[in-house]
C-alpha cells in the first residue's frame, strides 16, 4: 500500500515542530535537548494528545499510517546505533584499571540480578502465559542496566566534565554497559525468534558468531581504507560515504536474516570502524544532523505513539511502576557508586557516577520497542518502562549538580591521578544537541 | 598476586559472581511461576447477527460480527476492540480462563444507540488455553436490563505473524 503522502509529510512537520519547541524547553530547564524530545514524543501519542484531543489524534497518526512513519523512524535508530557503535572505542575499554572494571560490571549486575528479582513479582501480573518466565527476566534485566552512552556524553560535555576522572570512568562504564547490555539483548532477541522459527538456537548463534568473526578480522581490515582516505585527502567523497551507508545497512540485513535484528548489525559496523579521532568526528557530523534532528524524533513520536500512560491506571499500577523505577535506580545508581566507593572513589563522587550511569535515555527507547516488538513486554509494562527511562533520564542533571557539584568534581580530579583515557565520543548535532 | 589484585578479585567475586549465581536461582524459581492466559492478538469473532440487532446497544455491532476483534493484553488486564465495528472499546479483567469486559462506547455511538449510560454491554467469556488455535466461548449481555436476551458468542484466535515469545 503507497502512503498518503500529505499525512505522512503533515506527520512530520507536526513530530518535528513539537520536538524542537519542547527540547528548546528542556534546554532552558537544563536539561539535554533530547529528554525534550521524549518528552515530545510522549505528549503526540494517546497519552496526552491522543486523550485531550482523540479526533485531532487520528486525523493526524491515522493506524493506517503507522507503518510508513515506523519504516523512517528505524532507518534512523539503524544510523543512530551506527554512530552509537562508531563513538566506542574497544581499546580504551582495554586499558580501564580494575576499579573501572569493577564498577562497570557492578552497574550491570545489580540492576539485572534486581530486575530478575522483581520479575518474579512482576511476571504474574503484567506478562502472560504465552512468554516464558526466562525471557521475561531477562529482558527486564537487560532493559534495566543499561546505560544511555550518548546521553551521558552530552551531559557530561556541556558541564565540561569529560576529562574528569568522573567523566573518564563514567564513559568507560558505560560504554562497557552498552556492550554488554546489547549482547544480552542479542541473546534474549535469539532465544525468542528462534523459539517462534523453530531453528535451533546453536544454529543461528553458530551464524552470528561467523558473521561477527567475519566483520571483526575481516571487514574491520578493509575499513580502515576510510581512515587512510580521510587522513590523505582530509574528506571523504560521497561515494565512500554512500558505501559506509551501504555497508551499514549491510551489516544490519545480515544479523536480522540470521535472526538477530537489524540494530545489532548496525552497532557491530560502527563499532568496527577505525578509532582515530578526527576521522570519528568527520563520520558523527556527516550522518548526525540528519539523524538527530530528523529521524530521532519520528522515533520519539513512533514510540510515544505506542506509549500510553492511560494503561497504567489504578493505585496498584502506578505502585508496579513507582516500584520499577525504586528498583532501576536502586540497581544503577546504587550499584555503580557502591562498587566505585568500594574501590576508593570518595564518597560523593561515587554518588555522581551512580547518577550518571543511571542516565537511560535513549537507548532505553530503543531497547523496549524490541521488547515490545517481539512481544516479550505488554503494553502496560512498556509504558511503565517508558516513564522510568523519562525519569531516570530527567533526573541525571539536578540530581547531579546536587550532590555532586562541578567544583567537587574539578577539585577531585586535581588532587588524583587520572586512571583511564580520555574517550573520544562527543556524539552532538550541529546545534549541539545529542540523542 | 598483589594484594591490589586479590581485593580486586575478592570484590569481583563477591559484587560479580555471586549475584549472578543468584540470577540463576532466581530464573530456576521463576519457572514455576503462572502467568494470566494470553488472550492478546486478533481474533475471528462469531455471533448470530440476528440476536444481536435485537439486544438494546447491539444493533450497530451487528454489522460488525463477522470482523476481527483486537485483544491487547497486558498481565490480567485486556482492552478489546473491534476492528471494523462501532467507535467503542472494551476494557476487562482476566480471571483463570475467565474473562470479563465492559464496553465503553465512543460519545457518539453512545449518542446513536443510548448504550454507556445506565446500559452498559459487557462480556463473559471462558478461553480455552488448550485449543489450538485458541477459542474462546460467551455472552453478550446488557447490563440493567433483564429483559434482554443474552447472545452467544465464539472466538478463533488467528494465529499470530510474530511468535509470541520465549517458549
Amino acid at each position: 500500500m503507497m502512503p498518503n503522502l500529505f499525512t505522512l509529510v503533515l506527520q512530520i512537520a507536526v513530530i518535528l515542530a513539537v520536538c524542537r519547541v519542547v527540547g528548546t524547553i528542556f534546554q532552558e530547564i537544563h536539561q539535554p535537548r533530547v529528554v525534550g524530545e521524549m518528552f515530545a514524543g510522549i505528549m503526540l501519542g494517546p497519552s496526552l494528545l491522543g486523550w485531550m484531543a482523540p479526533q485531532l489524534s487520528v486525523y493526524l497518526f491515522p493506524p493506517s499510517s503507522l507503518g510508513f512513519l515506523n519504516a523512517l523512524s528505524q532507518v534512523g535508530v539503524v544510523i543512530f546505533m551506527f554512530l552509537v557503535g562508531l563513538g566506542i572505542n574497544p581499546k580504551e575499554l582495554k586499558h580501564q584499571g580494575h576499579a573501572a572494571v569493577l564498577t562497570s560490571h557492578v552497574s550491570i549486575t545489580a540492576p539485572f540480578v534486581l530486575a530478575a528479582f522483581l520479575s518474579l513479582y512482576l511476571y504474574p501480573k503484567l506478562s502472560d502465559d504465552s512468554v516464558a518466565f526466562t525471557s521475561f527476566a531477562l529482558f527486564m534485566g537487560a532493559a534495566m542496566s543499561i546505560t544511555a552512552f550518548p546521553v551521558l556524553a552530552r551531559i557530561l560535555t556541556e558541564r565540561d566534565l569529560l576529562q574528569s576522572r568522573l567523566g573518564t570512568v563514567a564513559i568507560a562504564c558505560a560504554a562497557v554497559d552498552d556492550v554488554t547490555g546489547w549482547c544480552i539483548l542479542a541473546y534474549i532477541v535469539l532465544l525468542i525468534r528462534s523459539a517462534h522459527t523453530g531453528t535451533p538456537i546453536w544454529l543461528t548463534v553458530g551464524g552470528l558468531i561467523g558473521f561477527a568473526l567475519i566483520m571483526i578480522y575481516g571487514v574491520r581490515r578493509l575499513l580502515r581504507r576510510f581512515e587512510t582516505i580521510h587522513r590523505e585527502q582530509g574528506a571523504l567523497s560521497e561515494n565512500l560515504m554512500a558505501l559506509m551507508l551501504l555497508l551499514v545497512l549491510g551489516s544490519a540485513l545480515c544479523t536480522d536474516w540470521l535472526g538477530l535484528h537489524l540494530l545489532f548489525g548496525a552497532f557491530l559496523m560502527g563499532a568496527i570502524m577505525p578509532k582515530e579521532q578526527k576521522f570519528v568526528r568527520y563520520v558523527l557530523d556527516r550522518f548526525e544532523t540528519i539523524t538527530v534532528t530528523l529521524l530521532l524524533p519520528l522515533f520519539f513520536a513512533f514510540t510515544g505513539l505506542h506509549t500510553n500512560i492511560g494503561l497504567v491506571k489504578g493505585q496498584e499500577m502506578w505502585i508496579y511502576c513507582a516500584v520499577i523505577i525504586a528498583v532501576a535506580t536502586l540497581g544503577k545508581l546504587g550499584g555503580s557508586m557502591l562498587a566505585s566507593w568500594l574501590t576508593g572513589m570518595p564518597a560523593r563522587e561515587a554518588a555522581g557516577l551512580g547518577t550518571l550511569m543511571n542516565t537511560r535515555g535513549l537507548m532505553e527507547l530503543v531497547i523496549l520497542n524490541i521488547g515490545l516488538e517481539i512481544k516479550v513486554i505488554s503494553p502496560a509494562l512498556f509504558s511503565m518502562m517508558v516513564i522510568m527511562a523519562l525519569f531516570t533520564t530527567f533526573m541525571t542533571t539536578p540530581v547531579l549538580e546536587w550532590i555532586c557539584p562541578d567544583r567537587l568534581i574539578r577539585a577531585a580530579s586535581e588532587s588524583m591521578p587520572r586512571q583511564v583515557p580520555v574517550p573520544q565520543l562527543d556524539l552532538k548535532a550541529t546545534d549541539g544537541s545529542a540523542a | 598476586m598483589s594484594a591490589t589484585t586479590r581485593n580486586f578479585v575478592i570484590a569481583y567475586v563477591i559484587l560479580v559472581l555471586l549475584p549472578l549465581v543468584g540470577l540463576l536461582g532466581i530464573l530456576r524459581q521463576g519457572r514455576n511461576l503462572a502467568a494470566p492466559v494470553s488472550v492478546d492478538g486478533n481474533w475471528k469473532l462469531q455471533v448470530d447477527s440476528n440476536q444481536l440487532s435485537a439486544m438494546p446497544c447491539g444493533k450497530s455491532l451487528a454489522s460488525a460480527q463477522a470482523a476481527a476483534v483486537t485483544i491487547s493484553q497486558s498481565g490480567r488486564n485486556f482492552t478489546l476492540n473491534l476492528a471494523n465495528g462501532p467507535k467503542a472499546t472494551a476494557s476487562g479483567v482476566i480471571d483463570g480462563t475467565a474473562l470479563k469486559a465492559s464496553v465503553q462506547p465512543s460519545a457518539a455511538w453512545a449518542s446513536e444507540t443510548g448504550c454507556g449510560s445506565d446500559r452498559v454491554l459487557t462480556l463473559s467469556a471462558t478461553v480455552d488455553p488448550k485449543a489450538n488455535p485458541k477459542s474462546l466461548v460467551g455472552m453478550l449481555s446488557v447490563e440493567g436490563c433483564p429483559a434482554c436476551t443474552p447472545v452467544e458468542l465464539r472466538a478463533i484466535r488467528e494465529v499470530q505473524a510474530e511468535g509470541k515469545r520465549g517458549r
